[in-house]
């Protein structure tokens, strides 16, 4: 392993929840996160000073799970929560903070006893009064419950344009919910997909596609899409062992900053022309998807360009899949593109791939962070793969090699406690001014620390 | 619960089972027939652990061993009968492990409890509530650098697998925690428990 990465612990969010913290979402554009807490409230702290600016109380009866804020707002944030308690929250906050270090924030960071109607009042006056919408702007309003699942709510995810969100829960569906954006909170069911077999413990939005990823207690991960109105599964990837617990996408390609594989001992010809090879590949492609598992694994899977998989599903013996059911249409086939460097001694709870650097970030029950790098193999890994995987190579050859290497650990990162999830953010930093990406972890004692990653 | 789904089990005297202060006796009687109420409950005599409710993580704290484990679990009973697990032998000293998780890192502090549970029938649906008992009691009396691992004995149960699926699901186990009508049958299983 070589010591190129290395992992500094930044700073706690503070205080912290007294209570299991299962995942922190990153706003879209604010330097500002939000816990989701067992305590069933929502902290959110700054990323800028790492203090606790309010706390979201009052809206959930039981742990809440999972978080995720909806893109492309201005002036405005939108936070979408899942609870235990089958539920989906829907809260609303203008923005004139996260910059005022949260002076004055913490109000009703202590007072967790804020009756729901109190709540409900609040967003019933949403845009009706002047006086009510003042008294509103420092507070989080309650929008909207969306009601519809019938045991825990396990992930929530906004697609790329903000206007479909999609839920999924023990009860082994997924909800794809469409936000009205009519100014009265008003959500439309748009499809529930009931194909998995177990709980649905995760779904994740294309980075631009309206294509779903979600991964299951079935040990499969499911992709879907919408054809002809009609939201239907598009591929199911069996690879995993075990309970696939999370999955993230990689980046779409961002102009001027490399985010693709590196290369050590390469010349600068040789990394340009395998850098245009590999941008031909992704285009043919598109984003890969990470998963981790149960299975102590983490992987990266690829869709197999439709040109070739005419010739991928006619060498089905070694798919099992009978030509005769070969994916005709829509139906995609995702081919595992590698099994990560084994880091884990337990269950990985979460993964992350960084948009701007493309390093992959994982952790878990073992208490430990690994970070993984991709390369370009070098001419002789290269030669060696293609003998080793000689049988089972049913695509051309010419899909551009490349092997992961686990470039860090940190062991006990939270002590002694299990890691729940981990997420790239961005942070401003006031003093340097210069925007850097930082590494946020969240674990079972209610702590959040944050990392820099420096390669 | 409507019917019991095994009115009949064998129960091990409370005397034959592993303390740390008597050693082993050498009499073993099983108990045949109706199940009745003037059985030896527990129960059993645990002077010798330590007491396990302080919930500090002082790494510094005794070590803490195989028996002690089975001193915690053994005398939660069963819900179908008012016999504690070890006496059914649901649960039984050779069938508890402790282990470094982390194999390769020396300093880890971290503590891997292998407990193996052996239904008293093998079709008991009651199995997943036994474990989810037993990973209750692991968890709320250990340190938090214990990971527990409690899982249905190989070949003992007719859906092993789908049990110890639910039971190693960190997700489901947090939820039936916060499951009233399970939590309250978890706290009449733990009532015979110090």
């Amino acid at each position: 392993m070589s010591p190129k990465v290395t992992i500094t612990h930044l700073s706690d969010l503070t205080p912290p929840s007294q209570e299991r913290t299962w995942l922190t979402a990153p706003h879209p554009t604010l330097p500002i996160v939000a816990t989701c807490s067992s305590d069933k409230t929502i902290r959110v702290y700054s990323l800028t000073n790492f203090t606790l600016l309010s706390t979201i109380t009052g809206g959930h009866k039981r742990s809440v799970r999972t978080a995720a804020w909806k893109p492309h707002m201005t002036g405005e944030s939108v936070l979408a929560t899942g609870s235990f308690d089958a539920t989906v929250g829907i809260w609303r906050r203008w923005d004139s903070y996260g910059q005022e270090d949260g002076a004055g924030m913490g109000m009703d960071s202590d007072d967790k006893q804020i009756p729901t109607d109190t709540l409900t009042a609040a967003s019933n006056g949403t845009g009706t009064d002047t006086a009510d919408r003042e008294e509103d702007e420092e507070e989080w309003r309650f929008a909207v419950l969306l009601d519809g699942h019938d045991s825990e709510v396990k992930s929530v995810s906004w697609s790329a344009s903000g206007m479909l969100l999609a839920t999924c829960s023990r009860d082994k569906s997924i909800w794809i919910w469409e936000d009205l954006d009519d100014g009265d909170n008003n959500f439309e069911t748009v499809a529930v997909m009931q194909e998995h077999g177990g709980d649905v413990k995760c779904v994740s939005w294309h980075p631009s596609e309206e294509c779903l990823a979600s991964g299951s207690y079935d040990d499969t991960i499911r992709l879907w899409r919408e054809d002809l109105d009609d939201w239907g599964q598009v591929a199911c990837i069996k690879g995993h062992g075990g309970t696939v617990w999370f999955l993230d996408w990689e980046g779409e390609e961002t102009e001027g900053n490399w985010s693709g594989p590196i290369a050590d001992s390469v010349s600068e010809s040789e990394l340009s022309s395998l850098q245009a090879q590999w941008r031909s590949q992704r285009a043919l492609s598109g984003p890969r998807l990470l998963s981790c598992s149960d299975d102590r694994t983490v992987r990266v899977w690829r869709r197999q360009p439709k040109e070739s998989q005419q010739t991928g599903a006619l060498s089905s013996a070694t798919t099992g899949i009978p030509s005769i059911i070969r994916p005709t249409g829509t139906d995609e086939v995702w081919e595992e593109d590698a099994v990560l460097p084994r880091a884990h001694e337990l269950p990985v709870y979460a993964v992350a791939w960084s948009k701007r650097t493309g390093l992959v970030a994982s952790a878990g029950a073992d208490g430990r962070i690994a970070l993984y790098e991709e390369r370009f193999a070098t001419r002789e890994q290269e030669q060696e793969q293609q003998a080793d995987s000689d049988a089972m190579d049913t695509t051309s050859g010419d899909v551009l090699r490349t092997e992961w290497v686990l470039v860090g650990v940190q062991d006990g990162a939270h002590g002694i406690y299990e890691i729940n999830h981990v997420a790239w953010a961005k942070r401003a930093d006031r003093r340097s001014g210069v925007e850097e990406e930082v590494l946020v972890s969240t674990a079972d004692d209610g702590s959040v620390k944050v990392w820099t990653v420096t390669r | 619960m409507a019917e019991m789904q095994n009115s009949n089990p064998t129960i091990l005297n409370a005397a034959d089972l592993p303390t740390r202060l008597r050693s082993t006796a050498t009499r073993k009687s099983e108990y045949g027939g109706i199940f009745t109420s003037a059985l030896p409950l527990a129960p059993v005599d645990f002077e010798s652990a330590p007491s396990s409710d302080s919930e500090d993580d002082n790494l510094l704290e005794e070590p803490i061993d195989e028996q002690e484990i089975y001193d915690l679990i053994s005398s939660i009973s069963d819900p179908e009968h008012p016999i504690s697990l070890g006496e059914l032998a649901v649960v039984s000293l050779p069938d508890i492990e402790i282990k470094p998780t982390l194999p390769d890192v020396p300093d880890s502090p971290l503590q891997t409890v292998t407990v193996l549970i052996t239904p008293t029938i093998t079709h008991c649906s009651l199995a997943t509530v036994i474990g989810l008992g037993v990973r209750v009691r692991l968890e709320q009396s250990l340190p938090s650098r214990f990971r527990m691992d409690v899982r249905i004995k190989e070949g003992t149960h007719s859906t092993g697998d789908e049990v110890n699926k639910q039971l190693a699901d960190k997700e489901r186990v947090a939820a039936a925690l916060e499951n009233g009508a399970l939590m309250g049958v978890i706290a009449k299983m733990m009532e015979t428990c110090h």
